[in-house]
Protein backbone atom coordinates (compact mmCIF):
# COMPACT_ATOMS: atom_id res chain seq x y z
CA UNK A 1 0.00 0.00 0.00
CA UNK A 2 2.98 2.38 0.71
CA UNK A 3 4.40 2.24 -2.14
CA UNK A 4 1.51 2.70 -4.21
CA UNK A 5 1.00 5.87 -2.51
CA UNK A 6 4.50 6.78 -2.97
CA UNK A 7 4.27 6.43 -6.56
CA UNK A 8 0.52 8.10 -7.10
CA UNK A 9 2.78 11.17 -4.97
CA UNK A 10 5.72 11.06 -7.29
CA UNK A 11 3.61 10.67 -10.15
CA UNK A 12 0.96 13.72 -8.87
CA UNK A 13 4.02 15.29 -7.96
CA UNK A 14 5.75 15.47 -11.42
CA UNK A 15 2.73 16.16 -13.24
CA UNK A 16 2.40 19.28 -10.75
CA UNK A 17 5.72 20.39 -11.09
CA UNK A 18 5.43 20.16 -15.27
CA UNK A 19 2.27 21.82 -15.32
CA UNK A 20 3.87 24.81 -13.16
CA UNK A 21 6.32 25.25 -15.68
CA UNK A 22 3.55 25.97 -18.52
CA UNK A 23 3.08 29.57 -19.57
CA UNK A 24 -0.48 29.31 -18.74
CA UNK A 25 -1.66 30.76 -15.68
CA UNK A 26 -4.70 28.01 -15.18
CA UNK A 27 -2.00 25.41 -15.74
CA UNK A 28 -0.23 26.63 -13.49
CA UNK A 29 -2.80 26.77 -10.69
CA UNK A 30 -3.92 22.68 -11.40
CA UNK A 31 -0.18 22.01 -10.95
CA UNK A 32 -0.07 23.88 -7.91
CA UNK A 33 -3.66 22.11 -6.94
CA UNK A 34 -1.51 18.92 -8.07
CA UNK A 35 1.34 19.03 -6.04
CA UNK A 36 -0.86 20.18 -2.86
CA UNK A 37 -2.60 16.81 -3.45
CA UNK A 38 0.74 15.08 -3.54
CA UNK A 39 1.88 16.83 -0.32
CA UNK A 40 -1.69 15.81 1.33
CA UNK A 41 -1.45 12.01 0.19
CA UNK A 42 2.20 12.18 1.46
CA UNK A 43 0.93 13.28 4.41
CA UNK A 44 -1.71 10.69 4.72
CA UNK A 45 1.06 7.87 3.65
CA UNK A 46 3.32 8.65 6.50
CA UNK A 47 0.71 7.59 9.47
CA UNK A 48 -0.78 4.10 7.35
CA UNK A 49 -1.30 1.68 9.83
CA UNK A 50 -3.95 -1.12 9.85
CA UNK A 51 -5.90 -1.57 12.88
CA UNK A 52 -9.39 -0.82 14.59
CA UNK A 53 -10.98 2.53 14.43
CA UNK A 54 -9.50 4.64 17.11
CA UNK A 55 -13.17 5.39 18.90
CA UNK A 56 -13.26 5.98 22.42
CA UNK A 57 -13.59 3.56 24.06
CA UNK A 58 -10.77 2.22 22.63
CA UNK A 59 -10.46 -1.28 21.77
CA UNK A 60 -8.19 -3.22 23.84
CA UNK A 61 -7.57 -5.36 21.15
CA UNK A 62 -4.03 -5.18 19.29
CA UNK A 63 -3.49 -2.26 16.91
CA UNK A 64 -5.18 0.88 16.07
CA UNK A 65 -4.92 2.95 13.23
CA UNK A 66 -3.38 6.82 13.37
CA UNK A 67 -5.84 9.36 13.77
CA UNK A 68 -3.27 12.01 13.80
CA UNK A 69 -2.53 11.97 9.93
CA UNK A 70 -6.10 12.07 9.29
CA UNK A 71 -6.74 15.39 11.32
CA UNK A 72 -3.46 16.57 9.86
CA UNK A 73 -4.17 15.99 5.92
CA UNK A 74 -8.30 17.41 6.89
CA UNK A 75 -6.61 20.94 7.73
CA UNK A 76 -3.87 20.58 4.78
CA UNK A 77 -6.86 20.21 2.82
CA UNK A 78 -8.61 23.14 3.60
CA UNK A 79 -5.26 24.90 3.62
CA UNK A 80 -4.79 23.76 -0.02
CA UNK A 81 -8.35 24.93 -0.76
CA UNK A 82 -8.27 28.44 0.41
CA UNK A 83 -4.79 28.95 -1.36
CA UNK A 84 -6.59 27.69 -4.96
CA UNK A 85 -9.53 30.13 -4.51
CA UNK A 86 -6.94 33.13 -3.52
CA UNK A 87 -4.66 31.94 -6.43
CA UNK A 88 -8.12 32.10 -8.77
CA UNK A 89 -8.80 35.42 -7.97
CA UNK A 90 -5.24 36.79 -8.29
CA UNK A 91 -5.49 35.52 -11.68
CA UNK A 92 -8.53 37.17 -12.17
CA UNK A 93 -6.86 40.08 -11.24
CA UNK A 94 -3.67 39.59 -13.50
CA UNK A 95 -5.86 38.88 -16.11
CA UNK A 96 -7.79 42.19 -15.85
CA UNK A 97 -4.73 43.93 -15.26
CA UNK A 98 -2.53 42.73 -18.30
CA UNK A 99 -5.66 41.43 -20.31
CA UNK A 100 -3.79 38.40 -20.65
CA UNK A 101 -4.24 35.35 -19.06
CA UNK A 102 -0.73 33.79 -19.91
CA UNK A 103 2.80 34.41 -18.47
CA UNK A 104 4.78 35.36 -21.53
CA UNK A 105 2.32 37.95 -22.35
CA UNK A 106 2.81 39.59 -18.42
CA UNK A 107 6.56 39.26 -19.08
CA UNK A 108 6.50 41.05 -22.04
CA UNK A 109 4.76 43.75 -20.46
CA UNK A 110 7.51 43.98 -17.79
CA UNK A 111 10.06 44.11 -20.36
CA UNK A 112 7.82 47.28 -22.37
CA UNK A 113 7.97 48.59 -18.79
CA UNK A 114 11.57 48.47 -18.04
CA UNK A 115 12.81 49.75 -21.36
CA UNK A 116 10.31 52.98 -20.82
CA UNK A 117 12.18 53.12 -17.46
CA UNK A 118 15.30 52.88 -19.14
CA UNK A 119 14.91 56.06 -21.71
CA UNK A 120 13.52 57.98 -18.76
CA UNK A 121 17.10 56.81 -17.20
CA UNK A 122 19.07 57.86 -20.06
CA UNK A 123 16.71 61.51 -21.02
CA UNK A 124 17.73 62.72 -17.27
CA UNK B 1 0.69 34.85 28.32
CA UNK B 2 2.06 33.05 24.96
CA UNK B 3 -1.39 32.39 23.98
CA UNK B 4 -2.39 36.31 24.70
CA UNK B 5 0.63 37.10 22.44
CA UNK B 6 -0.90 35.03 19.48
CA UNK B 7 -4.55 36.16 20.74
CA UNK B 8 -4.71 39.66 20.52
CA UNK B 9 -3.56 40.30 16.75
CA UNK B 10 -5.89 37.43 15.93
CA UNK B 11 -9.07 38.72 17.43
CA UNK B 12 -8.48 42.57 15.98
CA UNK B 13 -7.82 40.94 12.77
CA UNK B 14 -10.70 39.20 12.24
CA UNK B 15 -12.69 42.28 13.63
CA UNK B 16 -10.95 44.56 11.66
CA UNK B 17 -12.31 42.80 9.06
CA UNK B 18 -15.76 43.90 8.96
CA UNK B 19 -14.54 47.22 9.03
CA UNK B 20 -13.21 49.67 5.94
CA UNK B 21 -9.42 50.11 6.48
CA UNK B 22 -9.70 53.22 4.68
CA UNK B 23 -11.13 54.94 7.49
CA UNK B 24 -8.50 56.95 9.69
CA UNK B 25 -9.86 55.82 12.81
CA UNK B 26 -9.87 51.96 11.83
CA UNK B 27 -6.45 52.57 10.63
CA UNK B 28 -5.32 53.94 13.80
CA UNK B 29 -7.56 50.90 15.75
CA UNK B 30 -5.05 48.53 13.96
CA UNK B 31 -2.04 50.51 14.81
CA UNK B 32 -2.99 50.12 18.85
CA UNK B 33 -3.82 46.37 18.21
CA UNK B 34 -0.41 46.24 16.59
CA UNK B 35 1.19 48.10 19.11
CA UNK B 36 -0.46 45.64 22.21
CA UNK B 37 0.40 42.83 20.49
CA UNK B 38 4.14 43.95 20.47
CA UNK B 39 3.63 44.83 23.90
CA UNK B 40 2.58 41.61 25.07
CA UNK B 41 5.31 39.84 22.31
CA UNK B 42 7.78 42.64 24.25
CA UNK B 43 6.88 41.25 27.75
CA UNK B 44 6.80 37.86 27.22
CA UNK B 45 10.51 38.37 25.70
CA UNK B 46 11.21 39.75 29.24
CA UNK B 47 9.90 37.44 31.21
CA UNK B 48 11.78 34.68 28.89
CA UNK B 49 15.19 36.03 29.48
CA UNK B 50 14.88 36.73 32.92
CA UNK B 51 12.92 33.36 33.65
CA UNK B 52 14.05 31.07 31.05
CA UNK B 53 11.75 29.27 28.50
CA UNK B 54 8.18 29.07 29.18
CA UNK B 55 5.32 26.48 27.83
CA UNK B 56 1.71 26.08 27.24
CA UNK B 57 0.01 22.98 26.30
CA UNK B 58 -3.21 23.83 24.38
CA UNK B 59 -6.42 22.58 25.83
CA UNK B 60 -4.84 21.88 29.32
CA UNK B 61 -3.95 18.47 27.84
CA UNK B 62 -1.05 16.74 29.26
CA UNK B 63 2.44 17.32 27.49
CA UNK B 64 3.34 14.91 24.47
CA UNK B 65 -0.71 14.89 23.99
CA UNK B 66 -1.76 18.61 23.24
CA UNK B 67 0.01 21.15 20.89
CA UNK B 68 2.47 23.02 22.79
CA UNK B 69 3.61 26.86 22.50
CA UNK B 70 7.48 27.22 23.61
CA UNK B 71 8.83 30.46 24.05
CA UNK B 72 12.20 29.78 23.98
CA UNK B 73 15.11 33.46 23.37
CA UNK B 74 15.44 32.42 19.48
CA UNK B 75 11.71 32.20 19.18
CA UNK B 76 10.84 35.71 21.10
CA UNK B 77 13.64 37.51 19.76
CA UNK B 78 12.41 37.00 16.06
CA UNK B 79 8.86 37.67 17.19
CA UNK B 80 9.37 40.57 19.10
CA UNK B 81 11.46 41.71 15.70
CA UNK B 82 9.00 41.03 13.46
CA UNK B 83 6.01 42.28 15.16
CA UNK B 84 7.62 45.86 16.04
CA UNK B 85 8.70 45.63 12.44
CA UNK B 86 4.83 45.48 11.02
CA UNK B 87 3.82 47.77 14.04
CA UNK B 88 6.15 49.92 12.32
CA UNK B 89 5.05 49.94 9.10
CA UNK B 90 1.35 49.63 9.86
CA UNK B 91 1.90 53.16 11.54
CA UNK B 92 3.44 54.62 8.27
CA UNK B 93 1.06 53.32 5.77
CA UNK B 94 -1.56 54.80 8.00
CA UNK B 95 -0.14 57.89 7.91
CA UNK B 96 0.54 57.80 4.41
CA UNK B 97 -3.26 57.33 4.21
CA UNK B 98 -4.62 53.41 3.30
CA UNK B 99 -5.82 52.53 0.18
CA UNK B 100 -7.21 49.53 0.16
CA UNK B 101 -10.12 48.10 2.49
CA UNK B 102 -8.30 45.33 4.14
CA UNK B 103 -5.05 46.45 4.57
CA UNK B 104 -4.84 46.79 8.32
CA UNK B 105 -6.69 43.32 8.82
CA UNK B 106 -3.62 41.65 6.72
CA UNK B 107 -1.54 43.27 8.30
CA UNK B 108 -2.74 41.68 11.78
CA UNK B 109 -3.14 38.39 10.48
CA UNK B 110 0.36 38.29 9.14
CA UNK B 111 1.05 39.57 12.81
CA UNK B 112 -0.63 36.62 14.32
CA UNK B 113 0.57 34.10 11.45
CA UNK B 114 4.17 35.16 12.67
CA UNK B 115 4.10 35.35 16.54
CA UNK B 116 2.34 31.90 16.56
CA UNK B 117 5.25 30.49 14.32
CA UNK B 118 7.97 31.89 16.44
CA UNK B 119 6.21 30.34 19.30
CA UNK B 120 4.96 27.09 18.51
CA UNK B 121 6.59 23.70 19.04
CA UNK B 122 4.89 21.49 17.06
CA UNK B 123 6.07 20.88 13.46
CA UNK B 124 2.67 20.71 11.79
CA UNK B 125 1.35 23.71 14.00
CA UNK B 126 4.39 25.73 12.49
CA UNK B 127 3.28 24.76 9.05
CA UNK B 128 -0.57 26.08 9.64
CA UNK B 129 0.96 29.41 11.46
CA UNK B 130 3.29 29.20 7.90
CA UNK B 131 0.65 29.04 5.74
CA UNK B 132 -1.59 31.88 7.76
CA UNK B 133 1.50 34.25 7.29
CA UNK B 134 2.05 33.23 3.59
CA UNK B 135 -1.42 33.66 2.32
CA UNK B 136 -1.69 37.14 4.10
CA UNK B 137 1.44 38.08 2.56
CA UNK B 138 0.55 37.31 -0.41
CA UNK B 139 -2.67 39.12 -0.48
CA UNK B 140 -0.76 42.16 1.17
CA UNK B 141 1.48 42.01 -2.32
CA UNK B 142 -1.26 43.30 -4.28
CA UNK B 143 -1.39 46.64 -2.76
CA UNK B 144 -1.31 49.07 -4.73
CA UNK B 145 -3.55 46.74 -7.41
CA UNK B 146 -1.37 47.64 -10.45
CA UNK B 147 -0.33 45.21 -12.73
CA UNK B 148 3.21 45.61 -11.51
CA UNK B 149 1.69 44.65 -8.22
CA UNK B 150 -0.28 41.76 -9.19
CA UNK B 151 1.86 40.06 -11.34
CA UNK B 152 4.34 40.21 -8.48
CA UNK B 153 1.89 38.90 -6.08
CA UNK B 154 1.05 36.03 -8.82
CA UNK B 155 4.80 34.79 -8.91
CA UNK B 156 5.26 35.07 -4.96
CA UNK B 157 2.47 33.02 -4.92
CA UNK B 158 3.20 30.09 -6.86
CA UNK B 159 6.74 29.72 -6.06
CA UNK B 160 6.56 30.38 -2.19
CA UNK B 161 3.75 27.69 -2.17
CA UNK B 162 5.45 25.50 -4.19
CA UNK B 163 8.20 26.09 -1.03
CA UNK B 164 5.39 25.27 1.07
CA UNK B 165 4.43 22.07 -0.09
CA UNK B 166 7.84 20.77 0.05
CA UNK B 167 8.15 21.94 3.69
CA UNK B 168 4.57 19.61 3.95
CA UNK B 169 5.94 16.55 2.39
CA UNK B 170 9.09 17.19 4.93
CA UNK B 171 7.04 17.25 7.77
CA UNK B 172 5.16 14.29 6.24
CA UNK B 173 8.62 12.47 5.95
CA UNK B 174 9.79 13.67 10.11
CA UNK B 175 6.16 12.11 11.70
CA UNK B 176 7.00 9.09 9.20
CA UNK B 177 10.52 8.71 10.72
CA UNK B 178 9.69 9.51 14.19
CA UNK B 179 6.61 9.02 15.28
CA UNK B 180 5.89 12.70 16.20
CA UNK B 181 5.45 15.86 15.94
CA UNK B 182 6.81 17.93 19.41
CA UNK B 183 9.74 19.73 18.33
CA UNK B 184 11.87 18.18 21.50
CA UNK B 185 10.83 14.73 20.99
CA UNK B 186 11.44 15.05 17.14
CA UNK B 187 15.07 16.31 17.79
CA UNK B 188 15.55 13.35 19.92
CA UNK B 189 14.21 10.76 17.54
CA UNK B 190 16.03 12.08 14.94
CA UNK B 191 19.53 11.94 17.14
CA UNK B 192 19.11 8.31 17.02
CA UNK B 193 17.90 7.76 13.51
CA UNK B 194 20.70 6.78 10.56
CA UNK B 195 21.73 10.30 8.95
CA UNK B 196 21.49 8.83 5.47
CA UNK B 197 17.48 8.88 5.77
CA UNK B 198 17.71 12.00 7.55
CA UNK B 199 19.13 13.87 4.91
CA UNK B 200 16.47 13.72 2.56
CA UNK B 201 14.41 15.56 4.88
CA UNK B 202 17.09 17.97 5.94
CA UNK B 203 17.31 18.93 2.25
CA UNK B 204 13.99 19.16 1.65
CA UNK B 205 13.66 21.49 4.42
CA UNK B 206 16.23 23.68 3.48
CA UNK B 207 15.40 23.94 -0.03
CA UNK B 208 11.88 25.02 1.44
CA UNK B 209 13.23 27.64 3.29
CA UNK B 210 16.28 28.63 0.67
CA UNK B 211 13.10 29.84 -1.21
CA UNK B 212 11.32 31.41 1.42
CA UNK B 213 15.07 33.41 2.23
CA UNK B 214 15.59 33.95 -1.50
CA UNK B 215 19.17 32.33 -1.57
CA UNK B 216 21.15 32.25 -4.34
CA UNK B 217 19.61 29.07 -6.55
CA UNK B 218 16.18 29.67 -5.44
CA UNK B 219 15.85 33.67 -5.58
CA UNK B 220 14.61 34.03 -9.05
CA UNK B 221 10.78 35.31 -7.19
CA UNK B 222 12.39 37.87 -5.15
CA UNK B 223 13.25 40.99 -7.47
CA UNK B 224 10.43 40.63 -9.07
CA UNK B 225 8.44 40.55 -5.71
CA UNK B 226 10.05 43.81 -3.92
CA UNK B 227 10.62 46.24 -6.44
CA UNK B 228 7.50 45.28 -7.55
CA UNK B 229 5.72 46.22 -4.36
CA UNK B 230 5.03 48.78 -2.65
CA UNK B 231 7.60 50.26 -0.24
CA UNK B 232 5.48 49.38 2.89
CA UNK B 233 4.56 46.40 1.78
CA UNK B 234 8.44 45.47 0.55
CA UNK B 235 9.18 46.39 3.86
CA UNK B 236 7.26 44.30 5.85
CA UNK B 237 8.50 41.37 3.42
CA UNK B 238 12.03 42.24 3.99
CA UNK B 239 11.72 43.05 7.60
CA UNK B 240 9.62 40.57 9.03
CA UNK B 241 8.15 37.70 6.88
CA UNK B 242 11.98 37.01 5.76
CA UNK B 243 12.52 36.16 9.36
CA UNK B 244 10.72 32.72 8.62
CA UNK B 245 13.68 31.67 6.41
CA UNK B 246 16.16 32.53 8.73
CA UNK B 247 14.42 31.38 12.10
CA UNK B 248 13.17 27.83 10.27
CA UNK B 249 16.90 27.07 9.25
CA UNK B 250 18.14 28.17 12.68
CA UNK B 251 15.46 26.14 14.17
CA UNK B 252 15.19 23.28 12.07
CA UNK B 253 18.86 23.17 11.05
CA UNK B 254 20.67 23.87 14.21
CA UNK B 255 17.84 22.94 16.41
CA UNK B 256 16.27 19.59 15.04
CA UNK B 257 18.94 18.55 12.48
CA UNK B 258 22.38 19.35 13.88
CA UNK B 259 24.36 16.28 12.86
CA UNK B 260 22.77 16.86 9.26
CA UNK B 261 23.14 20.58 9.78
CA UNK B 262 27.55 19.09 10.16
CA UNK B 263 27.35 17.09 6.93
CA UNK B 264 25.92 19.63 4.89
CA UNK B 265 28.55 22.44 6.02
CA UNK B 266 30.38 22.92 2.70
CA UNK B 267 27.04 22.58 0.83
CA UNK B 268 25.77 25.58 2.82
CA UNK B 269 29.41 27.76 2.83
CA UNK B 270 28.91 27.27 -0.99
CA UNK B 271 25.26 28.45 -1.26
CA UNK B 272 25.91 30.86 1.03
CA UNK B 273 28.64 32.62 -0.32
CA UNK B 274 27.16 32.30 -4.35
CA UNK B 275 24.39 34.44 -2.98
CA UNK B 276 26.89 37.09 -1.07
CA UNK B 277 28.49 37.68 -4.41
CA UNK B 278 25.98 37.12 -6.97
CA UNK B 279 23.40 39.60 -5.04
CA UNK B 280 26.21 41.93 -4.35
CA UNK B 281 26.88 42.14 -8.39
CA UNK B 282 23.51 42.27 -8.95
CA UNK B 283 22.94 44.98 -6.60
CA UNK B 284 25.88 47.33 -7.79
CA UNK B 285 24.68 46.77 -11.36
CA UNK B 286 20.32 48.25 -10.99
CA UNK B 287 19.84 51.64 -10.64
CA UNK B 288 16.49 52.48 -8.82
CA UNK B 289 16.70 51.98 -5.28
CA UNK B 290 14.05 48.67 -4.86
CA UNK B 291 15.76 46.63 -6.83
CA UNK B 292 18.87 47.22 -5.41
CA UNK B 293 17.59 46.89 -1.78
CA UNK B 294 16.08 43.31 -3.41
CA UNK B 295 19.19 42.03 -4.99
CA UNK B 296 20.91 43.22 -1.25
CA UNK B 297 18.42 40.59 0.12
CA UNK B 298 19.75 38.39 -1.74
CA UNK B 299 23.38 39.00 -0.78
CA UNK B 300 22.71 39.25 3.39
CA UNK B 301 20.63 36.05 3.59
CA UNK B 302 23.89 34.33 2.57
CA UNK B 303 25.82 35.88 5.62
CA UNK B 304 22.79 33.92 8.00
CA UNK B 305 24.13 30.79 5.64
CA UNK B 306 27.39 31.35 6.00
CA UNK B 307 27.68 32.18 10.07
CA UNK B 308 25.30 28.34 10.24
CA UNK B 309 28.26 26.24 8.10
CA UNK B 310 30.89 27.64 10.57
CA UNK B 311 28.36 26.09 13.18
CA UNK B 312 29.21 25.93 17.24
CA UNK B 313 27.97 28.38 19.91
CA UNK B 314 29.58 31.24 18.45
CA UNK B 315 28.68 30.62 14.65
CA UNK B 316 25.01 30.34 16.09
CA UNK B 317 24.92 33.32 17.67
CA UNK B 318 26.30 35.57 15.06
CA UNK B 319 23.78 34.28 12.75
CA UNK B 320 20.93 34.96 15.08
CA UNK B 321 22.43 38.22 15.63
CA UNK B 322 22.79 38.53 11.82
CA UNK B 323 19.37 37.78 11.07
CA UNK B 324 17.33 40.28 13.48
CA UNK B 325 20.08 42.95 12.23
CA UNK B 326 19.39 42.35 8.82
CA UNK B 327 15.80 42.63 9.37
CA UNK B 328 15.93 45.60 11.26
CA UNK B 329 18.32 47.24 8.38
CA UNK B 330 16.37 46.77 5.29
CA UNK B 331 12.84 47.75 7.05
CA UNK B 332 14.25 50.99 7.25
CA UNK B 333 15.80 51.23 4.23
CA UNK B 334 12.86 49.95 2.52
CA UNK B 335 10.48 52.35 4.71
CA UNK B 336 13.10 55.18 3.47
CA UNK B 337 12.73 54.77 -0.35
CA UNK B 338 9.88 56.54 -0.81
CA UNK B 339 10.56 59.42 2.31
CA UNK B 340 11.89 62.86 0.86
CA UNK B 341 12.89 65.70 3.04
CA UNK B 342 14.76 66.94 6.21
CA UNK B 343 16.95 64.22 8.05
CA UNK B 344 15.65 61.51 5.76
CA UNK B 345 19.07 61.01 3.61
CA UNK B 346 20.26 60.87 7.13
CA UNK B 347 18.38 58.05 8.38
CA UNK B 348 18.89 56.39 4.96
CA UNK B 349 22.54 56.47 5.21
CA UNK B 350 22.62 55.16 8.75
CA UNK B 351 20.80 51.84 7.49
CA UNK B 352 23.59 52.20 4.36
CA UNK B 353 26.15 52.21 6.94
CA UNK B 354 24.31 48.87 8.81
CA UNK B 355 23.94 46.80 5.95
CA UNK B 356 27.85 47.77 5.04
CA UNK B 357 28.74 46.90 8.86
CA UNK B 358 30.38 50.10 10.14
CA UNK B 359 30.70 50.95 13.79
CA UNK B 360 28.32 52.66 15.33
CA UNK B 361 25.80 50.84 13.95
CA UNK B 362 23.82 47.50 14.65
CA UNK B 363 25.01 46.10 11.80
CA UNK B 364 28.70 46.51 12.89
CA UNK B 365 28.46 43.58 15.70
CA UNK B 366 26.30 41.75 13.13
CA UNK B 367 29.34 41.49 11.01
CA UNK B 368 32.03 41.56 13.93
CA UNK B 369 30.27 38.29 15.17
CA UNK B 370 30.40 36.57 12.06
CA UNK B 371 34.16 38.00 11.83
CA UNK B 372 34.89 36.38 14.89
CA UNK B 373 33.28 32.94 14.64
CA UNK B 374 34.77 32.75 11.28
CA UNK B 375 38.70 34.08 13.03
CA UNK B 376 37.59 30.85 15.76
CA UNK B 377 37.18 28.20 13.52
CA UNK B 378 39.64 29.07 11.44
CA UNK B 379 37.73 29.69 8.45
CA UNK B 380 39.81 31.62 5.74
CA UNK B 381 37.06 31.26 3.13
CA UNK B 382 34.32 33.32 5.72
CA UNK B 383 36.72 36.01 6.13
CA UNK B 384 37.29 36.87 2.48
CA UNK B 385 33.71 36.57 1.54
CA UNK B 386 33.04 38.97 4.80
CA UNK B 387 35.30 41.53 3.51
CA UNK B 388 34.48 41.49 -0.20
CA UNK B 389 30.40 41.23 0.54
CA UNK B 390 31.37 44.78 2.98
CA UNK B 391 32.72 45.91 -0.20
CA UNK B 392 30.15 45.61 -2.79
CA UNK B 393 28.00 46.54 -0.20
CA UNK B 394 29.37 49.83 0.21
CA UNK B 395 29.48 50.32 -3.39
CA UNK B 396 26.03 49.73 -4.02
CA UNK B 397 24.49 51.14 -0.97
CA UNK B 398 26.17 55.14 -1.76
CA UNK B 399 25.24 54.68 -4.92
CA UNK B 400 21.28 55.10 -4.25
CA UNK B 401 22.00 57.24 -1.55
CA UNK B 402 24.25 59.29 -4.33
CA UNK B 403 21.33 58.42 -6.65
CA UNK B 404 18.42 59.53 -4.57
CA UNK B 405 20.01 62.24 -1.91
CA UNK B 406 22.83 64.20 -3.25
CA UNK B 407 20.48 65.58 -6.40
CA UNK B 408 18.58 68.36 -5.47
CA UNK B 409 15.42 68.45 -3.88
CA UNK B 410 13.55 69.38 -7.10
CA UNK B 411 14.75 66.96 -8.60
CA UNK B 412 14.00 63.71 -6.51
CA UNK B 413 11.28 64.37 -4.88
CA UNK B 414 8.36 65.38 -7.12
CA UNK B 415 5.55 65.83 -4.47
CA UNK B 416 7.48 67.45 -2.30
CA UNK B 417 8.65 66.56 1.12
CA UNK B 418 6.60 63.73 3.21
CA UNK B 419 4.72 63.93 6.25
CA UNK B 420 6.43 64.63 9.51
CA UNK B 421 5.09 61.54 11.18
CA UNK B 422 6.57 59.05 8.60
CA UNK B 423 9.52 61.08 8.62
CA UNK B 424 9.74 60.69 12.25
CA UNK B 425 9.22 56.86 11.99
CA UNK B 426 12.11 56.50 9.75
CA UNK B 427 14.22 58.75 12.13
CA UNK B 428 13.67 56.56 15.35
CA UNK B 429 14.25 52.91 13.26
CA UNK B 430 17.66 55.13 12.11
CA UNK B 431 18.29 56.14 16.03
CA UNK B 432 16.81 52.35 17.08
CA UNK B 433 19.46 50.92 15.02
CA UNK B 434 22.46 53.73 16.23
CA UNK B 435 21.44 52.86 19.62
CA UNK B 436 21.52 49.04 19.16
CA UNK B 437 25.63 49.94 17.81
CA UNK B 438 26.06 52.31 20.63
CA UNK B 439 25.19 49.79 23.39
CA UNK B 440 24.68 46.27 21.95
CA UNK B 441 24.58 44.27 25.14
CA UNK B 442 20.87 43.16 24.55
CA UNK B 443 21.38 41.72 20.78
CA UNK B 444 24.87 40.21 22.01
CA UNK B 445 23.48 38.62 25.48
CA UNK B 446 19.85 37.42 23.09
CA UNK B 447 22.12 35.66 20.55
CA UNK B 448 23.88 34.12 22.84
CA UNK B 449 20.39 33.12 24.85
CA UNK B 450 18.80 31.85 21.48
CA UNK B 451 22.20 29.92 20.46
CA UNK B 452 22.14 27.86 23.86
CA UNK B 453 18.45 27.56 23.40
CA UNK B 454 19.30 26.23 20.35
CA UNK B 455 22.37 23.66 21.49
CA UNK B 456 20.39 22.55 24.44
CA UNK B 457 17.37 21.42 22.56
CA UNK B 458 18.91 18.39 21.53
Amino acid sequence: MILVISLVVAILFGAGAYLLLKPDLFRVIVGVVLVSHAANLALMGSGLSRGQPPIYPLPFSDGISDPLVQALTLTAIVIGFAVTTLLLGLVVRVYRSHFAPDLDEVARAEARREAELERDEVSI
Amino acid sequence: MIALAVGIPWVAAVALLFLDGRRRWVGWLAVTAAAAGFGTVAALAALVVVDGPREVVAGGWPPGVGIVLRADALGVAFAVLSSGVLLVALAQQVIAGVRSRTFPALVLFLATGLTGLFLTGDVFNFYVFFELSMIAAYVLTTYGGRARQTGGAFIFAVVNLLGSFIFLIAVAAIYHVTGTLEMRAVADQLAVVEPSTVILIAVALFVAFGVKLGLFPFHFWLPVVYAGARPTVAAILGGALANIGSYGVLRFGAGLLPRELELGAVALLVIGGASIVYGSLQAVSRRTAPEVLAYSSIGQVGYVLVALSVGGRAGLAAAVVFALVNSLNKALLFLTVELRGWLVGAAFAVGALSVTGVPPSAGFFGKAALFRAGLDAGDVAVVVLLFLGGALSFVYMFQIYQRDHWRPASATAPGGSSPLAARAIAIGLAMLVIALGVWPEPLISIGEDAASALLGGR
